[in-house]
């Protein structure tokens, strides 16, 4: 599932998922009819609206094969947030069964496929922001473990970690000043070690501190964790 | 108001009848809560560890309070009668100790002098009750309060001294002095209570 | 563009203000951390346990509050039932009445603060009186207390110290040291005075009838020690299954609240003072209330129910931080209060249906919640119940058409394709008005769309073209 952020603006976070995944030996097929995974209408409140898109999804997603998602929040919405809107659906079970096999794509690459070394390098520091959907997930340990395994890779930790980036989808656009206020926040915390760039499992996250960095006139580069462990592989020579 | 009852309890029922799978009592050992398991030797040594780094002050011998009260002092207080008994001839004749608390003198009490039914060695806490303690006020208003325990009652952890709670109808867990931190969260210790706990071993 | 009521409190509210809710949640949530993670090495196994524990006792409660009263009753003490906040002020009002007694002295309490106790026993020529110090400052201001366990964290030093020689407790000090004497003076004559004190409860054990009270000052243990009739009000949900089950509660409510292994004063009161000690109240009472405890014991978000009222989801939530605890406009603020509050209103939801929106759902309040309450879903379902009950919400974008979009590829694919119209308009021509006000505060990146789509084509294509030369 590559996303609709991916998408529209960020197609370079999908094909670096397919490259890490065919260097993995694994074959990836991309279901043309694929859209969005309902989140923006499940966080709205609007479940009848978003059902109808999860309902979409189980067409298009439709058998046995693991469903991976370079967006810890999309997966998320997948395995959790449907989950919930399903309570009292008929369809339930057709929603855990996709449920179960849905993951983020660094949980997929340390607990599916059993990887928990990076091989490659990548010479720069970066702030790892841990996106909130990888809360009580495991793909925030498997993330970090695949960086820290990285050759040349300076990890640059950074005060309080666990506070959200104040995207939250269309939070940001009801609650723009908490919002604004919250990704200033983050990116003081965040750019305070002076990293070469701002890396994140979600590219909602992302969007969001990158687009308050350049309107506040000190852009960062930033790059989703899928980037970083395609990016090592080139500077490695094990792929093109 | 018995009306009330029954239509609480009638509301109770729909509401916990209506769940299909009613949660089970989770299963859990006695020692999960409790954070330091060493095994402990001795029990007072580490309750005095306990009870120093949350500002309250163990004293093993009464010479030893007699000598801080002075300090500050602090010569006119409270006494539970059975241990003033005890006590007087140690303090010596500069001490005054009341043995009983009277309300309407509240602020003449320097330090009030009272026993303790135990104490807890992992988080250095005193425990008093209605049974052991001669007055609630004695114990609480002034500015001192003196805890005098027995080795032999002090309880490993917490989850020890909550299975030994008993029949007292007040039992009180005090952890250090009474303190706040309501004012722009600085700590500031003896707010309504005492503002230094002492717990003084008794032979 | 509309935004959400609570966006434009936080928009106005005073630097001074914000600063002080900021730092002193930021260091409520810093001793927590240190607390529990220094003590447990799994302290989410303690969390998970507490919440089961409770989860269960919740879902059994008409036998444990049958049990409860049973064994209070055994214990001398008397009990009374009230249905909603009226019933419950009415039975303060009764017991007072019936003991001739004019004032009370009052421990902190959330169960007061929700039933507006103080207004009403005012109203019928009762003194009732704060002693927690955050408490008594807010009383003699007239505010309302904007934290669960700090309530005065929205102030600083000078304005108490104001407060204070407003009120002829002392010329202007504003050292935190003067103002806890002053105030430690002031209040231990108002407990002699008073007949009863008054207190709320954490927990209410059922098989032995214990009330537990947890206190830092030791104000609780002033009203029980000076009066002579002790009223505690204690919400249905407070009970807990047996004794043995307090070590783990204690050690949680303490560390998630204040960082401390214990609160200072931690008392069990299983009923009136003992025959032979001098001091103390000669009646207990215990007021069970509902005041729609029950009414959400009978939905999906009765887990909200499990709430020790540590104040740790106020202290991580950014939300919070940011708007205080009085943009919340209700007793109970914060995450928790964003949940609890539309509930207990009855049908007075519509008015509050905006407090669970003002969440990114970053779930850290689950994360650090003690009884590990899924405050995140929680908040989701009542968005859903918000919807279906027609509530208007500002500056909520149109998902119903972009659902349809969603679910029909050949429209989304030409959507995303056709977007790169975007990357040629000027700012202010933007078709959606959402994305205009987004892009005020940030830069949004070049549409990329359907850039992906050809990229896979192409890499297929190659792929099948290689797969045909082997």
């Amino acid at each position: 599932m590559a996303t609709c952020l991916c998408e529209a603006f960020f197609d370079d976070v999908a094909i670096a998922t397919v490259q890490v995944l065919e260097y993995l030996k694994c074959e990836v097929a991309f279901p043309d009819g694929q859209t969005c995974c309902g989140q923006p209408a499940f966080n709205a409140g609007d479940w009848a609206s978003s059902r109808r898109v999860v309902r979409h999804c189980l067409k298009v997603f439709a058998g046995e094969e693991p469903v991976v998602v370079p967006s810890g929040s999309c997966a998320a919405m997948i395995f959790h947030g449907a989950l919930l809107e399903f309570e009292e659906e008929k369809d339930l079970e057709e929603v855990r069964q996709l449920a179960g096999r849905t993951w983020e794509v660094a949980d997929f690459i340390v607990n599916g496929l059993g990887v928990d070394e990076w091989p490659g390098k990548f010479p720069a520091s970066v702030a790892f922001h841990r996106s909130c959907h990888s809360r009580g997930t495991d793909s925030g340990p498997a993330t970090l473990r695949l960086l820290e395994s990285i050759e040349g890779l300076d990890l640059r930790p950074f005060g309080e970690a666990e506070q959200c980036c104040g995207f939250g989808g269309t939070f940001s656009v009801t609650f723009p000043s908490i919002s604004a206020a919250m990704g200033k926040l983050k990116l003081e915390h965040a750019l305070k070690e002076n990293p070469d760039c701002l890396i994140s499992g979600d590219m909602g996250c992302l969007l969001h501190l990158g687009g308050l960095a350049e309107k506040g006139g000190t852009p960062v580069p930033t790059r989703h964790v899928i980037q970083v462990l395609r990016d090592a592989l080139r500077n490695g020579g094990l792929i093109s | 108001m018995s009306a009330d009852r029954e239509e609480i309890l009638r509301r109770v029922k729909d509401a916990v009848g209506a769940i299909e799978h009613p949660a089970d009592y989770p299963d859990w050992p006695d020692g999960l809560a409790v954070c330091d398991k060493r095994p402990l030797d001795d029990r007072w040594a580490a309750f005095c560890e306990r009870l120093t780094a949350f500002h309250g002050m163990p004293l093993e011998k009464p010479e030893e309070l007699a000598e801080y009260l002075k300090t500050f002092r602090y010569t006119h207080g409270y006494c539970d009668p059975e241990l003033a008994g005890v006590l007087a001839p140690v303090l010596g004749p500069e001490f005054t100790l009341e043995e009983t608390f009277e309300r309407s003198r509240l602020d003449d009490y320097r330090f009030g002098i009272t026993r303790a039914r135990g104490a807890i060695a992992e988080t250095g806490t005193l425990i008093v009750t209605d049974g052991q303690t001669s007055s609630r006020l004695g114990a609480l208003a002034p500015w001192v309060h003196v805890a005098c325990l027995r080795s032999d009652d002090i309880f490993r952890d917490t989850a020890e001294a909550a299975a030994a709670l008993g029949d007292d109808p007040n039992v009180i867990w005090i952890t250090g002095p009474s303190k706040t931190a309501d004012v722009e969260g600085i700590l500031i210790e003896g707010v309504h209570g005492p503002g230094v706990q002492v717990c003084l071993l008794l032979p | 563009m509309k935004v959400q009521p609570m966006d434009q409190f936080s928009a106005e509210l005073a630097d001074e203000v914000r600063d002080a809710v900021y730092d002193g949640s930021a260091s409520g949530y810093d001793k927590r951390e240190e607390a529990l993670f220094g003590d447990y090495p799994d302290p989410d196994l303690l969390r998970r346990t507490a919440g089961n524990i409770k989860q269960h006792t919740l879902e059994h409660l008409d036998t444990y509050l049958l049990q409860a009263e049973a064994k209070m009753r055994e214990n001398g003490v008397q009990v009374h039932w009230a249905g909603d906040g009226d019933a419950g002020c009415e039975a303060v009002l009764r017991i007072m009445r019936d003991n001739g007694a004019t004032r009370l002295v009052k421990s902190k309490s959330m169960a007061t603060e929700e039933i507006h106790l103080t207004e009403f026993l005012e109203k019928h020529g009762i003194e009732s009186l704060e002693t927690d110090l955050g408490e008594f400052i807010v009383q003699i201001d007239k505010d309302h207390p904007s934290h669960i366990v700090k309530p005065i964290i929205h102030k600083n030093r000078g304005g108490i110290a104001r407060s204070f020689e407003r009120e002829g407790l002392g010329a202007y000090n504003d050292q935190p040291e003067v103002i806890t004497r002053r105030a430690r003076e002031y209040l231990r004559r108002k407990y002699l005075e008073a007949p009863v004190g008054l207190t709320g409860g954490n927990f209410l054990v059922a098989e032995s009838g214990r009330l537990v009270l947890v206190t830092n000052e030791g104000n609780s243990r002033f009203c029980l020690a000076a009066t002579d009739i002790h009223i505690a009000v204690v919400g249905i949900e407070k009970l807990l299954p047996r004794d043995r089950d307090l070590s783990l509660f204690l050690g949680l409510l303490g560390r998630s609240a204040t960082g401390q292994q214990l609160t200072v004063y931690t008392e069990f009161i299983s009923g009136p003072k003992a025959a032979k000690q001098p001091d103390g109240p000669k009646q207990m009472h215990v007021i069970l209330l509902d005041n729609r405890r029950t009414e959400v014991l009978g939905t999906k978000c009765r887990e909200i129910l499990r709430c020790i009222r540590c104040g740790a989801c106020l202290n991580v939530c950014p939300v919070y931080r940011q708007a205080s605890g009085h943009a919340y406009r209700s007793v109970y603020p914060g995450p928790v209060g964003a949940v609890l509050s539309p509930l207990l209103a009855g049908n007075r939801f519509p008015e509050l249906a905006d407090l669970p929106k003002a969440s990114s759902l970053c779930g850290a309040c689950n994360e650090v919640c003690p009884v590990n309450i899924p405050i995140p879903d929680l908040l989701l379902r009542l968005r859903d119940r918000a919807k279906q009950e027609g509530v208007k919400s500002p500056g909520t974008p149109p998902l119903a058409a972009w659902s349809r979009l969603a679910s029909q590829p050949t429209l989304w694919r030409a959507v995303m394709a056709g977007g790169k119209v975007m990357n040629h308009l000027p700012l202010e021509m933007l078709p959606v008005r959402a994305l205009k006000d987004w892009q005020s505060a940030r830069k949004l990146p070049k549409w990329r769309g359907g850039d992906f789509r050809r990229w896979i084509k192409k890499h297929k294509e190659a792929e099948s073209a290689r797969g045909g030369e082997a």
